[in-house]
Parts: structure tokens; C-alpha cells; sequence
């Protein structure tokens, strides 16, 4: 277990972070959400035992990191932001390089290497320098660059920042296949749909601190339990509107734009009988979009700013 | 892991064209050019000091002392036909004629010696003459005197005058290396012709050749220009090893990768140890590089290799040292300044001290002393010291002096590393 305590880093006159407590349960898969410099990275390099706190502690399993780092290192695969790779090399040599530090070798160090190039997808492109990679495949090996040492616990930084979504898919895919076969993740990203998709728990933060922490359910309580349903029809004439009124006594219904919105409780599952007015006020429908409240909107509602400029 | 260290730099520095640029396509091309665009300027010296110019007076001859000599041996009982064949055996025997035509006149000998006959009368004007190296004077009845003391036992050998000029020692050794095998030559040939055997083929003039290459070898050589440029270019070049060297290792941490070496559990130190090691493997090999291309292509015969390989180790160490000095005040400073400082500026001023480009203590024996006590001037005076064929003391000055700077780096590194992550 990867318990962060109190923790507090200031560089000069900066204050990255403050009083960040966070925790990650064997098993667990945690996002660390929030926009750019709002200390993400910073929190990170404390935890996996880069940088040294100014104050707070991070434990691994009870034990201070500070003090015994070892343990935790061995324990622990890191996937910085940046491309940490040597472009010199190819991705086969940068591979047995980082096995070779972590006490690889041999045959061991060999199938370790293939099976990774196999899960990130580059047997084909081993022998390539890193430097003609594409910004996908540096990045798919600058995962593969964690994983071979077989960690139990993986924390990685923005993974998919800059590339396209293709590759950003294969990652995202990658990703929740260790996931899904027991690894302990700590995921960051200022891409909302990133963590929705892999994390279970949610750390959001902003400039410096975690303003909000749950499940992606209870975040998103934080901003409502509506869903807004977006119509579109050929006519949406007065008396289809009327009589959505009459049905769904407690929703609010507005027109905006030649779109109708209906905003209810998201219990209840409106979709047939909307549908269904529909037909019998001879209006076709052309769109129905179902709306419910994003982590971008639980942001966006938390400090009245978007995650993403 | 220390090899995968030391591996991994050595395929940074190997895939990089630069660094195999400056290292040593710079070096080998600046050799060639300064050796061979001033290989006049400085060599000229050189071919003046292997031909010597010896001058033989010869006051004794036959016609004047053939009456004596048959008068001697009348009185010794010989006569008639008798008297005739010994005189022509002595004839045949004469060390002078020996010594004018079958050492002199050979042609290996004559490669290093001219030989100019001259009159007494001339001798003080001769002795005060700068260009010659020897002056051999035969006294009068020389001749008839080594008959008597050779062949008779009647007298001491006769003594002759051998002036050799003090202007330059290696001329004059060569003259004297070869009288004295002259000298042995017929001395020994005596005992011979007793039994019968001819001195002409006692003095091989073989033994005479191989006095004067030995005489040559103990003295100084000189330095011609492909030599010194080449040392001098040698120990330049390899300061340029260690801002490479620190340059990735800025590289490492400006890409994080130094992070995942940290992570990964590898000491700060073992890192910064890789790096001395690196910078001297680096050394040692460009060393051998540029010391086999001085031999191959510019012909140059390396003398005192036990001399040699201990200066080229001494210095790998050295720049291995410095590799990790400037890596470890890159790492500190996290940035490029110190590295570019150096290889900007202070290379320039160590080599031009150093005696890299020219020999400063031509223009300021201040600056040349200022300079042997830079690593590469040090490095160079010894590697000099060893080519001129000085002993082997002569260098543990200078290998003291870049031992110092050595033992400097270390520590400093050793002080100055940043032992954790230097993110924080
Ligand atoms: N070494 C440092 N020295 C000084 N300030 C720093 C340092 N590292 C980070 N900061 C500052 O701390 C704050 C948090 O930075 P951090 O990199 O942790 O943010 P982040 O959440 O990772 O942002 P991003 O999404 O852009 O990666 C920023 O304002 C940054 O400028
Ligand atoms: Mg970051």
C-alpha cells in the first residue's frame, strides 16, 4: 500500500504542492486528474521516492519511502511525462539497458524484453533507432520501459500527451490490460476521459492541493444527478412540447436553438416514452443525445474553470 | 551494471558523429597539416646533426719514414727479399689506409661522417671552426712507431690527438664511437695478423655502423615536426573526452532518464563512476588511435614504449577524473555553461600553455613554466621526454603533476555529486 502523508513541496518561492494526502490500495486503480501545473508531476516524483518532500511523508507499506527507498523501487515501475529514452539506441537496446539496471540478464532479460515489445506492440520495429519513431511508439516504449522488471505498482505520468488516437487508443487499451490483470496503477492526466475510463477512485487537483477525491460516481454527484436529453426534430412543433410537459410533470423543458432539453433525475430512463410522443404527434426525430455530468464539469463546477484551455 | 553503464555511453558517444569528429578526425587532420606545413622549419636541424665533419691531419707518411723503418729492421736482422715482402705487408696493413678507405670511404659511413684531409699549419684555424665536429692528428713517425710497437714490442702504441668540438654532442659521439672501433679494431688485429689474418677483415666497417646507431640512440633525438604535433594534438584532443562525457550525462538527466537509472536503484556514485571510467577507456583508445596513425602514415618510430603506455595510462586516468569533474559540476549547475566554458576556453588555454601549437618556451620561459604544470603540458613534456630518448626519471615530474590534477578531480567529484535525484 502507497500512502501519501501530508505532503508539502516547495521549490524557492513556488509552492508546488500542499498538504496532499492520497492512498492506493494493492489492486487499485487511482486517477490523478488536473490541469497543467497544478502539481501532478510534482506529487509523483515524491511519491516514487524521486524528490524529497519538504514536509509529509510517503509510506510503502507502512515504511518511510524517505528512509527506504529500496523497497519501494523494487516494487515500483515509473512512466515519466517526458520520452525518458535514449534516441541513440534502438528500442530493443534501450530496453535490455533499463532490464540491465534493474538486475536483468541473460535469457531472462531476453524474453522479459520480447514479451514487453509484444505488449506495447514493436516486435517489428526492435531493431530501429528511437529517434525515427513516431510520437506513439516512443511513447508506447517509454511505457514498455517500466514494465520490465514485472512492478506490481505502475504510475505514469500523462502517457498519451501528444499523439495520435490511434496510438492513444493502443495505450489507453494497454493500459487497462494490466489493469485488469492486477496491477496497481496511479494514472495522471488533465484528460477527463482517460481516468473515467481506467480509474476507479478519483483524485482531482488544483494548484497544489486535492480539491476533490471519490469514486467517479460520487464526483460527479458533486455537480448533480440530472441527465439532459438533446432533441432534434424535422418540426419540433408546440404541441409535441406540451405534451412532454404533461408526461414528465417534473422535468424542465426549454427550446434553444431549434433543440429541446429536457433535464430530469438521471433514475429515470425517458428515451421509449419520448419517442413514442413523438410518433403519436407525428414528429420524427432526427437526435436524441443523453447527457450526464462529466469530470470536466465536476472541475468546472469545483474552481469555476475548465480543465483544459 | 556498471558494464551496462559503461556501454551505454560508449553507444551514445559512438552514434554521435560529433564526438567521433572532434575526437579524432580534428585531431588526425591537424597532425598531418602542422607536420607537414612545418616539417621544414623544424627539421631542418635534424639532418644537420647526423652528418658529422671530420677533418684528418696525417703528418706521418711512408716516403718519410720508409728509410727508418728499413733501418730498423736491418738492425733487427732482416734483409734483401725478406725486408721487401714485410714492407708490404705493413704497407697493406696500415690502420691510416685502413681507416681513410674502408671505414670512411664506405658508403654507410659516409652517410653520417665527411671526412676532409687537411695540413698541420691549418690546425688552430681548424680547432676554431664551429662547423666541424672532430679533428684526428696523426703525429710524425706514426707509422714507424706502430711497426715497432705492433710487430716488434718494442714501444708503446703511439699516441695520436683526437679534438672533438663541444657545439654538438651527438656529431662528435658519432666521430668518437667510430675511432674507438677504429682504434680496438686494429689494436685486436694485431694479435691476428700475427697469425696470419688480414686487419682489413677484423674491421668490418659493420661494427663501426652499428657504434654510431647505438651512439645515436644514447644520446637526445631530435623532435622533427611530425613527432611533436602529434603529441601535441594527442593530449588536446583528449579534453574534449570528458565535455562530451558530461554533456549526456546533462542529456541523461534533461531527459529523465537519469530518473530511471535512480529509480532503478543505481547509486549516484556507481553512475558518476562509470563516467571516469568511460573518459578513460575513451582516453586510452584515441590515444593508441592517433599514436598508430603518427606510425603508420607519418612513419614515426615511437622509442620507450614501457615509458610510453605508462604517460598514456597516467593520462586516460586523468581525463577519466575530469569526465567526472565536469559531469559533476554539469549536474549541479544543470546546465551546458560549465562544459561550454571549458571546452570554449580553458582547452584553448591549456593547449596553447600546454606547448600544443608551438613550443611556448620559444617566446616566454615564464609561460612554459606556467604550462608544465597544466595536465596536457605536463603529459607532453613527458611523452617529448621519452621520444628524445631521455631515462625514465626524467617523467615523474611531470607524472606528478598530473597525478596532482588527478587526485584534484576525484575528490572535487567525490565532494560535489549530487547524491539524490537533482530534480529536487
Ligand atoms: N524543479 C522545479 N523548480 C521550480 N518550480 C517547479 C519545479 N517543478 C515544478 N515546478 C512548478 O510547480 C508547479 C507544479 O508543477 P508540476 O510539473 O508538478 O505540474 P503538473 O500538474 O505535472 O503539470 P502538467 O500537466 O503541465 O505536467 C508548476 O507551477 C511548476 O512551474
Ligand atoms: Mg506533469
Amino acid at each position: 500500500m502507497l500512502q501519501a502523508i501530508d505532503l508539502h513541496k516547495k521549490f524557492k518561492t513556488k509552492e508546488a504542492v500542499r498538504k496532499v494526502n492520497m492512498q492506493l490500495e494493492a489492486g487499485e486503480s487511482v486517477g490523478l486528474l488536473g490541469p497543467n501545473g497544478a502539481g501532478k508531476s510534482t506529487t509523483i516524483s515524491m511519491l516514487s521516492s524521486l524528490i524529497m518532500p519538504t514536509n509529509g511523508e510517503v509510506l510503502w507499506n507502512n515504511v518511510s519511502v524517505n528512509k527506504n527507498p529500496e523497497a519501494l523501487r523494487k516494487a515500483l515501475g515509473v512512466v515519466p511525462q517526458e520520452i525518458a529514452l535514449y534516441p541513440e539506441l534502438s528500442a530493443k537496446e534501450n530496453l535490455h539497458f533499463f532490464g540491465r539496471i534493474y538486475g536483468l540478464k541473460g535469457q531472462l532479460l531476453v524474453e522479459r524484453t520480447e514479451e514487453i515489445l509484444q505488449k506495447i506492440g514493436l516486435t517489428d520495429r526492435k531493431n530501429d533507432i528511437v529517434k525515427t519513431f513516431s510520437g506513439g511508439m516512443k511513447r508506447r516504449l517509454n511505457i514498455g520501459a517500466a514494465l520490465l522488471h514485472n512492478p506490481s505498482i505502475l504510475i505514469m505520468d500523462e502517457p498519451t500527451v501528444g499523439i495520435d488516437p490511434q496510438s492513444r487508443a493502443y495505450i489507453l487499451d494497454t493500459v487497462k490490460q494490466l489493469v485488469e490483470e492486477g496491477m496497481t496503477l496511479l494514472y495522471t492526466s488533465h484528460y477527463m476521459e482517460e481516468v473515467e475510463l481506467l480509474c476507479d477512485k478519483i483524485y482531482i487537483m488544483d494548484q497544489g492541493e486535492i480539491i476533490a477525491y471519490g469514486t467517479k460516481e460520487t464526483l460527479k454527484s458533486l455537480v448533480s444527478d440530472n441527465q439532459t436529453i438533446e432533441l432534434k426534430a424535422h418540426i419540433l412543433s408546440q404541441k409535441f412540447e406540451e405534451a412532454l410537459k404533461k408526461y414528465f410533470p417534473t422535468a424542465n423543458i426549454r427550446k434553444e436553438d431549434e433543440i429541446l432539453l429536457i433535464t430530469m433525475p438521471q433514475n429515470e430512463e425517458p428515451l421509449a416514452t419520448i419517442f413514442a410522443i413523438a410518433a403519436k404527434n407525428a414528429v420524427t426525430i432526427t437526435s436524441a443525445i443523453v447527457k450526464v455530468p462529466s469530470l470536466e464539469d465536476v472541475f468546472l463546477h469545483l474552481t469555476g474553470r475548465a480543465l483544459r484551455d | 551494471m556498471l558494464f551496462s553503464l559503461i556501454g551505454k555511453q560508449m553507444k551514445m558517444l559512438l552514434r554521435n558523429k560529433q564526438p567521433l569528429i572532434i575526437l579524432l578526425v580534428m585531431p588526425v587532420v591537424l597532425i598531418t597539416i602542422l607536420s607537414t606545413a612545418l616539417a621544414s622549419v623544424m627539421n631542418s636541424e635534424e639532418e644537420a646533426a647526423i652528418q658529422a665533419k671530420f677533418v684528418l691531419i696525417d703528418e706521418s707518411s711512408w716516403e718519410q719514414e720508409e728509410a727508418s723503418i728499413k733501418r730498423f729492421l736491418e738492425e733487427e736482422g732482416v734483409s734483401g727479399p725478406a725486408l721487401e715482402a714485410l714492407l708490404q705487408v705493413f704497407k697493406g696493413n696500415d690502420p691510416i689506409h685502413i681507416l681513410e678507405e674502408s671505414i670512411f670511404g664506405s658508403e654507410d659511413i659516409s652517410k653520417y661522417i665527411s671526412k676532409e684531409n687537411r695540413q698541420f699549419a691549418e690546425l688552430d684555424i681548424l680547432r676554431k671552426d664551429k662547423e666541424i665536429d672532430g679533428i684526428l692528428l696523426i703525429p710524425a713517425d706514426f707509422r714507424f712507431n706502430y711497426i715497432k710497437s705492433a710487430y716488434f714490442d718494442e714501444q708503446e702504441t703511439p699516441d695520436m690527438d683526437l679534438f672533438l668540438s663541444q657545439e654538438n654532442g651527438i656529431r662528435a659521439s658519432i666521430i668518437q664511437s667510430v675511432l674507438d672501433e677504429w682504434q680496438t679494431g686494429f689494436t685486436k688485429s694485431l694479435a691476428l695478423t700475427k697469425v696470419g689474418i688480414s686487419a682489413d677483415e677484423v674491421m668490418l666497417n659493420g661494427q663501426a655502423v652499428e657504434r654510431i646507431e647505438q651512439s645515436l640512440q644514447g644520446s637526445e633525438r631530435k623532435i622533427p615536426a611530425s613527432i611533436y604535433y602529434t603529441v601535441g594534438m594527442l593530449v588536446m584532443f583528449a579534453l574534449y573526452i570528458p565535455t562530451f562525457l558530461a554533456g549526456f550525462a546533462l542529456q541523461e538527466v534533461q531527459w529523465k532518464v537519469y530518473d530511471r537509472i535512480l529509480l532503478a536503484g543505481v547509486p549516484a556514485t556507481l553512475y558518476a563512476f562509470s563516467i571516469f571510467i568511460t573518459g578513460m577507456i575513451i582516453a586510452l583508445m584515441q590515444q593508441v588511435i592517433i599514436l598508430l596513425y603518427g606510425k603508420f602514415v607519418l612513419g614515426i618510430d615511437w622509442i620507450g614504449l614501457e615509458g610510453m603506455a605508462l604517460i598514456a595510462l597516467s593520462y586516460s586516468l586523468f581525463i577519466g577524473g575530469l569526465s567526472a569533474l565536469l559531469t559533476t559540476l554539469q549536474l549541479r549547475t544543470k546546465s551546458e555553461g560549465v562544459a561550454n566554458i571549458f571546452s570554449g576556453l580553458v582547452v584553448s588555454i591549456f593547449a596553447f600553455l600546454g606547448g600544443s601549437f608551438f613550443n611556448i618556451g620559444d617566446v616566454s620561459s615564464l609561460l612554459a613554466n606556467i604550462g608544465s604544470f597544466t595536465p596536457n603540458g605536463a603529459t607532453m613534456s613527458a611523452i617529448l621526454a621519452i621520444q628524445k630518448g631521455q631515462l625514465l626519471e626524467v617523467i615523474w615530474f611531470y607524472m606528478f603533476t598530473l597525478y596532482g590534477w588527478f587526485v584534484i578531480c576525484i575528490l572535487l567529484s567525490i565532494v560535489l555529486f549530487p547524491k539524490r535525484g537533482v530534480t529536487s
